[in-house]
């Protein structure tokens, strides 16, 4: 079981390297932004897993943690850059 | 095996750190501040330290994702050109004053060398069986709580940590000294937005409800006063956003109160253990666990108005003058 954990976190790790890419070259913030989301929610799966395989059941407070916060940045970016005359970010 | 998650985690995180620092346009580097943040959270997770992972997750994903998105819009503003804007800003040195910059240079090298020093020196005497793990949990029947993070941070070295929620309030001071006390004027205008109220409404108790749960789950596992800080101060930055700012809508002094209690009571109840004959902070053991369950929530409440302040003043700071950033650079 212990392999199929750890098979389970380098696939989702390597997920957070691939999304680097769009971090790169993503021609807008928004785009940026949503790259941000899938690395909170690849973060939370990883953090899942890892509650499973280190068999440490407070993880899940980290992983909660991200996912509340996430919503921050998201309402953060579209009430800030609003104020951007005519353009959405 | 698990060497396999390690090595990409080490790798990625130190990968993260170096392209924060070199990538060429502030967005990337804001962006990938973020994703630097989830590799050490995950990396705090795997050394065990979980406790610092939360932290990391609320403060660097949250709070400091906020201001930094920000002061890019902040950045934005004043470059002329719209999307290609921002790489002007990483190049604020032009050529003919590097030399009156050698000095201050030279000084920052200097010290980050010595720093260096001091932490290798550090390292390389670590004491023989964990330092002071032991001591502490040895004493921890005394402390009131039964998490040994919990009972070092409010009970065996509560003096830091009362100084850490100085801090805090110190940074909001030094925002004020520069911005002017805004804050307390003017109420925005209330978002009409019916998505933006909907997620607010929604958010607002969950976020308290989580931010109360790992305040009081701090006596048996990872949490604590700054955790639970980060997501209420959340619900003030949510508002803020949503048109109603917290500072603008309650009356003047209980602001005041807010972002003072936790320092207030720590300060007096230090002094007046101190009067019945004790050090410090050093609660009786049979009333140690209420004593920084009170502390601890004073403390947030505290930790949460100073960082809706914080944020609330930045974000009204620069809207009313775009141009400021580029005068100072």
């Amino acid at each position: 079981m212990d392999g199929f954990f750890i098979i389970v976190i380098v696939f989702l790790l390597l997920n957070i390297a691939l999304g680097l890419f769009r971090v790169w070259r993503g021609p807008t913030v928004a785009d940026r932004l949503l790259t941000t989301q899938l690395f909170g929610t690849t973060g939370m799966a990883i953090l899942l897993v890892m509650a499973g395989y280190l068999k440490d059941l407070t993880l899940l407070n980290v992983a909660i943690t991200f996912n509340v916060l996430a919503v921050l940045l998201v309402i953060g970016l579209v009430q800030v850059w609003k104020k951007k005359k005519g353009e959405t970010p | 095996m698990s060497v396999l998650i390690d090595s990409i985690l080490a790798i990625l995180a130190v990968y993260l750190a170096l392209q924060c620092l070199l990538a060429p346009r502030l967005t990337q580097t804001v962006f990938i501040f973020f994703a630097f943040g989830l590799a050490l959270a995950l990396a705090w997770v795997r050394l065990g330290a979980v406790d610092v992972a939360i932290t990391e997750a609320a403060i660097a994903s949250g709070f400091l994702g906020v201001l930094f998105l920000d002061a890019l819009r902040d950045f934005s503003f004043t470059a002329p050109n719209k999307r290609e804007n921002l790489e002007a800003v990483h190049d604020p040195l032009s050529r003919n004053d590097t030399k009156s910059l050698l000095l201050p240079r030279l000084a920052l090298w200097l010290g980050l060398g010595l720093f260096l020093l001091i932490a290798l020196e550090a390292v390389w005497k670590i004491p023989d069986g964990g330092g002071l793990t032991a001591a502490a949990e040895a004493l921890l029947p005394e402390s009131g709580v039964e998490h040994p993070v919990t009972a070092v941070l409010l009970n065996f070295r509560a003096y830091d940590t009362w100084l850490e929620i100085g801090v805090i309030l110190l940074g909001l001071l030094a925002i004020f000294a520069v911005g002017g006390i805004k804050l307390y004027r003017k109420p925005g205008v209330a978002a009409d937005d019916p998505l933006l109220r909907q997620v607010i409404l929604f958010f607002t108790p969950v976020l308290f409800l989580f931010g109360a749960f790992l305040l009081y789950f701090g006596k048996t596992g990872p949490g604590g006063a700054f955790q639970a800080a980060v997501l209420w101060g959340a619900i003030g930055i949510l508002l803020h956003l949503g048109g109603r700012p917290v500072f603008s809508v309650i009356p003047r002094w209980l602001g005041q109160l807010l972002l003072t209690v936790g320092l207030v009571f720590f300060l007096v109840l230090g002094f007046l253990l101190m009067a019945g004959g004790g050090a410090l902070f050093e609660y009786p053991p049979a009333h140690a666990g209420v004593l920084i369950l009170i502390v601890e929530t004073l403390a947030a409440i505290s930790i949460a108005a100073a960082l809706t302040a914080i944020f609330a003043n930045l974000n009204q700071m620069k809207k009313e003058e775009p141009n400021e950033i580029e005068s100072t650079n």
